[in-house]
């Protein structure tokens, strides 16, 4: 306790005493934090669009109007024997209706007009998370087709698994980007840090030659880099705020109704938590690197 | 308490700065180290404070060799040892109390523990009026009295110092010499390194002439 409250004030002074350097990796670290914050909200909110997406049948089987109840149970039985179902649900002509009038309320009253309802019932299907096997699923989409009462087949999974890729490219893309920003991060943290132990080399010196344990030689060089790790998250988060708060006042429901969603939501608690975390990861470990040569 | 057997210390291009040292110095003791510069004076301080390793030989304190000693036993074997500068080499950031009690700090001491060691050390060098001086705002006789309380704070079983009179004028230098004596009156070990003969004569210890990194006269 006592070490760590060594530590800390040692690291505070430090700080205080070179403001402009410590300002300047609380910058640069809030910077980087601050572009790995947008990739999060951007990814929270694909998330959700992709995840309401996906909520929707992955296959529709369509039954005509007269299809009697022994070829519906085939069908049926058809699903609830694939191993590549995970389950399925009826929707009568009425659900679909309604369904219909939901999302598309400015037709509704087209719909009314209408003498029959024109939707079919269906089975929507959703599918098993592991049912990549591409040729499995159309398989079952053929034979779907081939039973008596079915309509048509509707697959869209291909047009998901497309979606899932794209979506996972641009993962790969910003995790390239979040740690070559994490690396310049650190190397700033590190510089900063070595300019410190540099400023304080006569107090090392003594220290060394006094025969002060290596850990309170390097401990407020590493305690100074998470400090300084974070601040810049806690910045970075605070930009973000503000961006996202100010975004979404002029340009959230727009944003919003072209991506199908009820709103845009900000980064959720465990998203933030690693920011700040990662922040003073980064920091801890500048601040260990640049504070290797003190200890020697 | 110092043993030293065919200590050599080698540099780049063959310079040799000490060359088959042998010597010894009891516990408790008062040694003087001189010869010109160059004379391999500071190097053996060097060797003394594991700074250095030495390039054939064994230097041993206290029955253990320096050399195999690891970096955590360097560390503890260390924390034994007081040593004072010729350019004193105090933070100038911190005051006279912080710079003796830093010693302390860095070791990890209570802060009560602290304070007292301090206070009692820059007593016995009689600057305790001067706590909250900074260096810069003191003479070079008193940053040397700092110095040498610092050295002390820890109660060290051996004293090394480098020229510790090397920028003070000849009364002054007598001042701290006489510090040291009544250090070593406490039992302390001590082993002073400077080539001014008059003080060697005026405080009348045993002395270990060097010159080109061996010992010549011993008086």
């Amino acid at each position: 306790m006592h070490a760590i409250k060594y530590f800390l004030i040692e690291a505070l002074v430090s700080m205080r005493r070179d403001r402009r350097a410590a300002a300047l990796a609380v910058l640069t670290i809030a910077a980087g934090l601050f572009l790995f914050g947008v990739f999060l909200l951007i990814d929270a909110n694909v998330e959700r669009l992709v995840g309401r997406w996906t909520a929707s049948a992955e296959l529709s089987v369509y039954l005509a109007d007269d299809i009697d109840a022994s070829a519906r149970a085939t069908v049926e039985a058809t699903l609830t024997a694939s191993p590549l179902v995970d389950r399925y649900e009826f929707v009568s002509k009425a659900d679909a209706l309604a369904r219909f009038k939901r999302d598309f309320p400015d037709l509704a009253d087209l719909s009314d007009q209408l003498d029959d309802n024109p939707l079919p019932s269906a089975f929507e299907v959703r599918l098993r998370s592991t049912a990549g096997a591409e040729a499995g699923l159309e398989d079952l989409a053929a034979r779907l087709g081939r039973s008596a009462g079915v309509l048509d087949v509707r697959y869209d999974r291909l047009w998901v698994s497309r979606l899932m890729t794209v979506v996972a490219l641009l993962r790969g893309i910003s995790l390239a980007i979040i740690t070559i920003v994490a690396v310049a991060a650190a190397l700033t943290v590190a510089s900063v840090v070595r300019l410190a132990t540099y400023a304080r080399r006569d107090e090392i010196e003594i220290m060394q030659l006094v025969g002060s344990p290596t850990l309170y030689i390097r401990g407020p060089f590493v305690v100074e880099g998470v400090l300084q790790g974070g601040l810049g998250a806690l910045v970075a988060v605070g930009l973000l705020w503000g961006g996202y708060s100010f975004a979404t006042m002029r340009y959230g429901q727009m944003i919003a109704d072209a991506l199908g969603l009820d709103t845009l939501t900000f980064l959720p608690g465990a998203a933030t938590t690693l920011v700040i975390v990662g922040g003073m990861l980064v920091g801890c470990v500048g601040g260990a690197v640049a504070s290797r040569s003190a200890g020697h | 308490m110092i043993e030293a057997y065919h200590l050599s210390k080698v540099y780049s291009r063959g310079v040799y700065a000490l060359r088959e040292l042998s010597l010894q110095v009891e516990k408790g003791e008062f040694v003087f180290l001189t010869g010109p510069s160059g004379a391999g004076k500071s190097t053996f301080l060097r060797l003394l404070l594991c700074q250095e390793p030495p390039s054939e030989g064994q230097l041993m304190v206290s029955g253990r060799s320096l050399s195999e000693l690891r970096p955590r036993e360097v560390q503890a074997y260390r924390r034994g040892v007081g040593f004072v500068f010729q350019d004193f080499k105090l933070i100038p950031r911190k005051d006279v109390f912080e710079n003796v009690a830093f010693v302390m700090r860095v070791l990890g001491a209570p802060e009560a523990q602290q304070r007292r060691k301090a206070f009692q050390a820059l007593k016995w060098v009689g600057l305790q009026h001067r706590m909250n001086a900074f260096p810069t705002e003191l003479s070079g006789g008193e940053q040397q009295r700092v110095a040498i309380a610092r050295a002390l704070v820890n109660d060290p079983a051996l004293v090394l110092a480098d020229e510790p009179t090397g920028n003070l004028d000849p009364d002054l230098s007598l001042d701290i010499m006489n510090l040291f004596r009544e250090i070593n009156a406490r039992g302390t070990t001590v082993v002073v390194a400077t080539h001014d003969r008059e003080l060697i004569r005026q405080v009348g210890r045993r002395a270990l002439t060097l010159d080109q990194g061996q010992i010549v006269e011993t008086s």
